[in-house]
């Protein structure tokens, strides 16, 4: 089903390509097709790809846009050609050989500049055998380079789909870390957990403790786990008075099954009432 | 020819933009990047090197050069400094001939990356067979590669060593045009740019130019074809080299125009010769901040920058 879908994908991920280089660009990415030798030859054309597509932001079609949509994929139209390209060179490049598959991709994360490894990271949902990127997606995590950290951390269904609940937990606070946009992050609610949501309660009470504000989008990975410890945590949040703070740790509760921090929410009638009303979602809270 | 002290006012250049094209950032701090920011440098080159001590394999230079074209050049986006850099086997560790041997086989890999400007730095240190030997090969692969040369001259026996270097570059049927002689003196350059290269000086304390020879150098030769330098590192140097020998250059009465083309456009024009040096990037300034719709101005690691004045850090 997956593979279906996938491959589905990945056909007008190749059509919106040639629509967005000149004839010399497709013959050359034609010639590495055709190439006997595709595993050898496949770093010098990835990294030289920028000089032959131009790195100018792609064009698409309103089809084109609405079957990326359906599928899911719809952020690729914010992409530049040269990503787009490295993205569908990576994509078709499976020859069958797992072994081979892994070594040839994973030296071009070895050495591999910034562009690169943007496009190498944003690749993993459409590389053959998902499950061997696992260790090199977590390792991506780790890395300092912010345009890095988004190609893994926004719009990437990869890691919700295939990382571990450590290495996810990671990804997440990370992306609060660094200040990423936290509501473009695939798979954010389906992936909340406890753990997670008492690492993030104690980085909340850090942040507190600190002077400095708490993101919003925190609590919203908190609520469904509200038990009586985090219920303490909550309520010196509500006690802040600062109003964007209250009104996320209230839609928090308001998604949780823990009575005690309902009732309590009550007490708080600007807060009751901006429930009731139904305005709070946590779309509300993006920048 | 030694002048008394005087002080940097940068006022002096307020306004005018640097191009520093031999830094090596990787061992300067960010109080460095932000003080060359605020002295008007905007781009930057940041030639491969040796780190003051022997790398012992391969790896670490699969990861100096990885961190050239990534983390680095990060880091200097951070401060609105256009970061590229040349790619090369340094003289001294072409000496290790076994290692030397496996970095010309990966350097390929390198150095047809986005933002690599050259190969460099490479030359002659000792002047060894070695050094001549792995010095041929790169320039080889920087004529295959259509690629602008940066070539690190010695210290110790300068004169022929530079000499040296350009004949070996000629005979190996590079343009002039396309290489960059670096760290001349008062007895190199006027050979190098009778013969069609671009003399590139260093201005580093003690050891290489000071910028008051400097200003006499451009007042004797004209500013065509020559480039002032920083060469900072993890010795005693200064980032600020450019912009203060700008500033003194406008003292002691030079056009601002040579001064310009001297600490400015002639390394754009050099280095533009790969294909990968677009002044339109300069302005890009923080880059992230427009990839997406919808986002924050600060984003990916990026820091609001502090005030260096103030006693408190919060
Ligand atoms: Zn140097």
């Amino acid at each position: 089903m997956r593979d279906d879908h996938i491959r589905a994908v990945k056909e007008i991920i190749g059509a919106i390509v040639k629509n967005n280089i000149n004839l010399v660009a497709e013959k050359w990415l034609e010639d590495f097709i055709l190439a006997t030798d595709q595993p050898a030859q496949l770093a010098k054309v990835f990294v030289m790809l920028p000089r032959k597509t131009g790195k100018l932001p792609i064009a698409i079609t309103d089809d084109q846009q609405e079957a990326l949509q359906a599928a899911g994929f719809s952020y690729i139209r914010n992409w530049t050609i040269d990503r787009l390209a490295r993205v569908w060179l990576l994509a078709g490049f499976d020859q069958g050989d797992k072994e081979l598959f892994f070594s040839t991709i994973n030296r071009l994360f070895l050495s591999a500049e910034v562009n690169e490894a943007v496009a190498l990271y944003s690749a993993l949902p459409f590389l053959s055998h998902p499950e061997i990127w696992e260790k090199r997606c977590a390792e991506g995590i780790r890395s300092n380079i912010g345009s890095v950290l988004e190609a893994i951390m926004e719009n990437n269904p990869y890691p919700a789909a295939h990382l571990d609940e450590a290495a996810w937990n990671q990804l997440v606070l990370k992306a609060f870390f660094t200040e990423k946009n936290i509501s473009l992050i695939a798979g954010l609610d389906q992936r909340a957990n406890l753990q997670l949501a008492l690492t993030l309660v104690d980085y909340a009470k850090e942040r507190w403790a600190a002077g400095r504000e708490v993101h919003p989008q925190l609590w919203r990975l908190v609520g469904k786990f509200t038990n009586a410890e985090i219920f303490e945590t909550l309520k010196t949040g509500l006690q802040h008075y600062n109003q964007i703070e209250q009104r996320a740790i209230a839609l928090a509760i308001s998604e949780s099954g823990y009575q005690p921090a309902k009732d309590y929410i009550s007490t708080f009638p600007e807060l009751k009432l901006a429930l009731a009303d139904g305005s709070l979602n946590w779309n509300s809270f993006n920048p | 020819m030694m002048g008394a002290p005087e002080a940097f006012d940068i006022s002096t250049v307020k306004g005018m933009k640097f191009f520093d094209p031999h830094v090596h950032m990787t061992s300067r701090t960010t109080d460095d990047y932000q003080a060359m920011a605020d002295a008007g440098i905007v781009a930057l080159i940041e030639p491969a090197f040796w780190l003051g001590q022997p790398r012992t394999g391969l790896d670490s230079f699969r990861d100096y050069y990885s961190s050239l074209i990534g983390w680095e050049r990060f880091r200097s986006s951070q401060f609105g400094i256009k970061h590229y850099c040349t790619i090369g086997l340094n003289s001294r560790e072409a000496n290790n001939e076994s290692l030397a041997e496996q970095v010309m086989e990966i350097l390929p890999l390198f150095v047809y990356k986005e933002g690599v400007v050259g190969i460099g730095e490479i030359g002659f240190d000792d002047q060894t067979a070695a050094e001549e030997k792995y010095y041929r090969l790169q320039l080889e692969l920087a004529k295959e590669a259509g690629m602008p040369v940066q070539v690190h001259t010695p210290h110790r026996d300068k004169k022929k060593g530079t000499q040296r270097s350009m004949d070996i570059a000629l005979e190996h049927g590079l343009d002039p045009y396309h290489i960059i002689i670096d760290h001349n003196n008062e007895e190199t350059v006027k050979e190098v740019l009778d013969r069609g290269f671009w003399a590139a000086f260093t201005i580093y304390p003690f050891t290489k130019m000071g910028n008051e020879r400097m200003v006499e150098i451009v007042k004797q030769y004209g500013a065509e074809r020559i480039m002032v330098n920083s060469a900072a590192d993890w010795g005693i140097s200064d980032p600020l080299a450019v912009p203060k020998t700008a500033a003194l250059m406008k003292m002691r009465g030079l056009s601002d125009q040579d001064i310009e083309l001297v600490t400015y456009r002639n390394a754009i024009t050099a280095f533009a010769q790969s294909g990968q040096l677009d002044e339109a990037d300069f302005n890009a300034q923080i880059d992230l901040t427009e990839k997406f719709e919808g986002n924050t101005i600060l984003r990916g690691g990026q820091q609001p920058r502090t005030d260096k004045s103030s006693i408190i850090i919060s």
